[in-house]
């Protein structure tokens, strides 16, 4: 048998062993185990959306650069990949026929000279992204890693590494042997075969041939390990991005039933759109690097929570998820802020797999003291603060003229308070002023006065779905007595139920105060009588910012009031939550290094001039009031509502 | 085993206490009335007797507003049997003719074993379960804070003034006044709640004449006065602590 026929054996025989493997595994992790998941009608419709969103979050990468210098490497190795596995298939090709011709080349893919010339300049790119990827890993090590597979990542390193830097050698070799017609576009291949140039004929010969073997059986190789761990990203990327749940992120599913439980107990209660979230993990740590509750007490980290998953659904094992690995303290100690999802560059959900195992804890009535008894205030007095719901206006008791009772004449907004904006003896002092500011911009506004109840946006995201259908029942209720054009809401976690939750006929329209200012303001109908001469910075509420989008607005009331705005190194999508959301607000603190809002108080306090925090959400200025004086910052920085710089510049 | 547990709604203290007009009885219109706490634990331990595999609870209740609730609640954490007692309840009850009703209807279902709140905070005529007992002819244990059911006795953990506790035997039937249970009450969560209300049942009986012989008569109520008593000390810490020393030697306290 000649060495060419036997090539093409070998190679023929290699393809069908790794091509095997290869889709024997993924057809048991993507079919078999897809299939035992959930319906996930969130994963279809809307495909002129999906297509574009592969396109920038896939093809350009879009949010790798979020972490600019390991994004830019990714962006090489990824778009090598493409244009590279031509010539990977060039090379199968080519052994594969090697018994017709030693040196096939298949019709464009293995002639053309521009792509030639793209190739071998991104086969030098992703050499030099895998030398710095390594170098991240094994040098860097970043605590965003921690905890991830680390010799999986580098294996996978050193096998793109191999790939390329054989694929460079037999190149340049065939360049070396005059056998490539198109060596004039490939400068890196005849670089590499220089070293090589001066041996002679049957040596380079048998160097190229090393090479190509060398070539072809790391792709194999790879090929077979493609579905396991982190890399298997690279089958399930396209339809994780493409097949991503366009819902609003403030719009929850609603609660999965098994036997009479609401909830998610076992891996296979899950819906197959979010196990394949648990496959597509890269173990990349964006998500663990801005998680507030990893940050304060390393108890969850959302990358672990998914790889965790993901061994559940590989292991087939029908085990309960919760208790081990998976803690009940991993599921409560979410604040639900956004963060991991938002940073995530392909788009897995956290939060709302969070809830859903979180909602069966609750139906096992499995939770701390301090929640259960929230959650009983809420279910009788429909406030956390276990007080009457007679007493909810009684803030507005002495606001003068008396705020209109919208169930009792037509307002053109109804301003939906929310619980802590009513109770809070902290922060009815602010309400009181926010009253004040609507009245002098002569704003035809009325409140529900007793008929209002918490919105059940914390609710429904510690879990108990039942008592937030309970409460969004009762506010429809209060709400389709009222006659309003709009609705405006004090508190962001308020507006993202209404806005995203409730029935769109009982809501109609809502806002949030910061954007309802904004508008006064461009209208001209609220007008400013002082410039204001603080230098502040600003913290976004995570649903008001990243839920919701609403990052411009606030601003620009801040510019409008004179005052000075320097961003906190985490503002905008990125900035930090304070802790409170989720429920957390409710629930037992267990031991923390140190509070998500401590840390973003010593954030603002490192600011340069800045002497006033400002926020705008009531949950908010409670968290951080109390993180100025905890971390002793009482000096230098005071906390204020977006209100009370606006009152403030009327008066 | 059959467990039997009669409870009580009481005023929610979230609310205002109003006194009506006689001046003699809180106004029903701006009452709110909730399940007694007391009570709630003594579900509580039914139900965990139930699940150690002690038969089935009954819950009786006085068939006044808001009972429903808090029987499809027990009932939701694993009550069997829901009974209202159906009466002219309008007027308010005292606990004497509380006990009556209940030792009345009660002694129909056959109790071995009978739990009740050890208190309630508007217990004006001593608590339900000590007359209870007796209209029944059973032994009674208050503060009872842990049961064990054995064949024909319960074992109970008894906490006395000053933390001491007693373990005894009583033997049944019996009737208990529950301070607390062995766990907190359970959360039932409302989704459960209501499915149980599409499924339980509520058993409605007559509830015997109202007789309230030997409880005292409410003559007025007066809502609690408030005076002003704060004094706020002056000066700095020295002077308050020295202050602070004279004002507990004065009130004979050191």
């Amino acid at each position: 048998m000649s060495y060419d026929l036997l090539k093409s054996v070998v190679v023929l025989i290699a393809l069908l062993i790794a091509g095997g493997v290869f889709g024997w595994r993924a057809y048991q992790l993507l079919w078999i185990n897809l299939r035992r998941g959930q319906k996930s009608p969130e994963a279809f419709g809307r495909w002129g959306e999906r297509v574009k969103g592969v396109l920038a979050y896939v093809a350009a990468q879009g949010r790798l650069f979020r972490v600019l210098v390991p994004g830019t490497a990714h962006f090489f190795i990824f778009w090598g990949f493409l244009l590279l596995s031509l010539t990977i298939l060039q090379a199968i090709v080519e052994g594969l026929f090697a018994f017709i011709d030693p040196h096939f080349k298949l019709p464009i893919i293995g002639e053309f000279g521009p792509l030639a010339l793209i190739q071998d300049f991104f086969a030098l790119f992703v050499v030099i992204a895998i030398c710095y990827a390594l170098y991240l890993r094994l040098v860097v090590n970043p605590e965003r890693y921690k905890g991830s597979h680390k010799s999986q990542g580098v294996m996978v390193l050193s096998f793109i590494m191999t790939i390329m830097l054989t694929l460079l050698v037999f190149n340049g070799i065939a360049i070396n042997l005059h056998k490539d017609s198109i060596a004039a576009w490939r400068p890196i291949s005849t670089l590499f075969g220089l070293p090589f140039a001066g041996l002679d004929k049957t040596a380079q010969f048998v160097v190229g041939e090393i090479a190509y073997w060398l070539h072809l059986g790391v792709v194999m190789f790879f090929l077979t390990e493609l579905p396991e761990g982190k890399h298997f990203h690279i089958v399930t990327s396209v339809p994780a991005v493409f097949l991503r749940d366009l819902d609003p992120p403030g719009r929850l599913p609603k609660a999965p039933e098994f036997d009479g439980k609401l909830g998610v107990s076992t891996v296979n209660q899950f819906r197959w759109r979010q196990m394949l979230d648990f496959y597509t993990c890269t173990e990349c740590g964006r998500c663990q690097d801005v998680c507030p509750a990893y940050a304060s007490a390393q108890i969850l980290s959302p990358k672990l929570l998914m790889m965790n998953l993901r061994e559940h659904l590989t292991a087939r094992d029908g085990k309960p998820l919760i208790g081990d690995p998976i803690s009940e303290q991993v599921l409560w100690s979410c604040t639900t802020c956004y963060a991991c999802d938002q940073e995530c560059p392909l788009f897995i959900n956290r939060v709302k797999t969070i809830v859903d195992m979180r909602r069966y804890l609750v139906s096992e009535g499995r939770m701390d003291a301090q929640l259960q008894e929230a959650l009983a205030k809420l279910g009788r007095y429909g406030n956390s603060f276990g007080q009457s719901e007679r007493n909810r206006a009684k803030w507005a008791a002495t606001v003068q003229p008396k705020i209109k009772d919208a169930r009792k004449e037509p307002v053109e907004y109804l301003w939906f308070v929310g619980d802590y904006a009513s109770y809070s003896p902290s922060v009815v002092d602010i309400t009181r002023q926010t009253a004040a500011v609507f009245q002098r911009a002569g704003l035809d506004f009325g409140i529900l006065y007793e008929g209002e109840r918490n919105s059940g946006n914390d609710v429904r995201r510690v879990g108990e779905e039942g008592l937030f259908e309970m409460l969004v029942e009762k506010n429809v209720a209060a709400l389709g007595k009222a006659n309003f054009k709009t609705i405006v809401t004090t508190d962001p976690h308020t507006y993202n139920s209404l806005k995203n939750e409730y029935p769109a006929d009982a809501t109609r329209n809502t806002q949030h105060y910061a954007e309802l200012l904004d508008q006064l303001i461009t209208s001209g109908k609220l007008k400013f009588s002082k410039k204001l001469d603080y230098t502040v910075t600003y913290h976004d509420p995570c649903y008001l910012g990243r839920y919701n989008g609403v990052y411009a607005a606030p601003r620009r009331v801040i510019e409008a009031t004179g005052c000075r705005l320097v961003e906190m190194p985490r503002h905008g999508d990125r900035a930090l939550c304070c802790g409170a959301g989720g429920g957390r607000i409710w629930m037992e603190e267990g031991a923390v290094k140190e509070r998500p809002s401590e840390s973003r108080i010593r954030e603002a306090v490192a600011l340069d001039g800045v002497s006033v925090f400002v926020a705008a959400c009531p949950k908010d200025i409670t968290m951080f009031r109390d993180a100025v004086k905890t971390t002793g910052s009482e000096a230098r920085l005071v906390v204020k509502d977006l209100i009370e710089l606006v009152n403030e510049a009327m008066t | 085993m059959n467990l039997v547990v009669p409870i009580k709604l009481v005023p929610d203290l979230v609310e205002e206490l109003v006194i009506d007009a006689s001046g003699a009885r809180l106004d029903p219109d701006a009452l709110r009335l909730k399940l007694n706490e007391f009570d709630d634990h003594a579900i509580e331990q039914a139900i965990l007797l139930k699940e150690k595999g002690a038969g089935q609870v009954t819950v009786v209740a006085p068939d006044i507003e808001g009972v429903d609730d808090a029987l499809f609640t027990a009932a939701a954490k694993g009550a069997d049997r829901l009974i209202k007692l159906t009466g002219n309840w309008n007027n308010g009850v005292n606990n004497h003719a509380l006990a009556r009703v209940f030792a009345n209807f009660v002694e129909t279902l056959r109790p071995e074993l009978i739990l009740t709140g050890v208190q309630a905070h508007n217990d004006l005529d001593g608590a339900v379960g000590p007359q209870l007992a007796e209209h029944l002819g059973m032994p009674y244990v208050g503060y009872v804070s842990g049961v064990v059911v054995f064949d024909n006795k319960a074992q109970v953990r008894k906490e006395f003034p000053g933390g001491l506790i007693a373990e005894m035997d009583v033997v049944l039937p019996a009737v208990l006044g529950i301070q607390a249970a062995e766990k907190p009450p359970r959360y039932v969560p409302i989704s459960k709640v209501r499915a149980t209300m599409k499924t339980a049942k509520l058993e409605t009986f007559p509830a015997a004449e109202l007789e309230t012989a030997g409880a005292p008569t409410t003559v007025r109520l007066f809502q609690p006065e408030t005076g002003a008593r704060a004094t706020m000390l002056a000066g700095d810490a020295d002077a308050v602590a020295t202050r602070l020393v004279e004002i507990f030697r004065e009130q004979g306290i050191l």
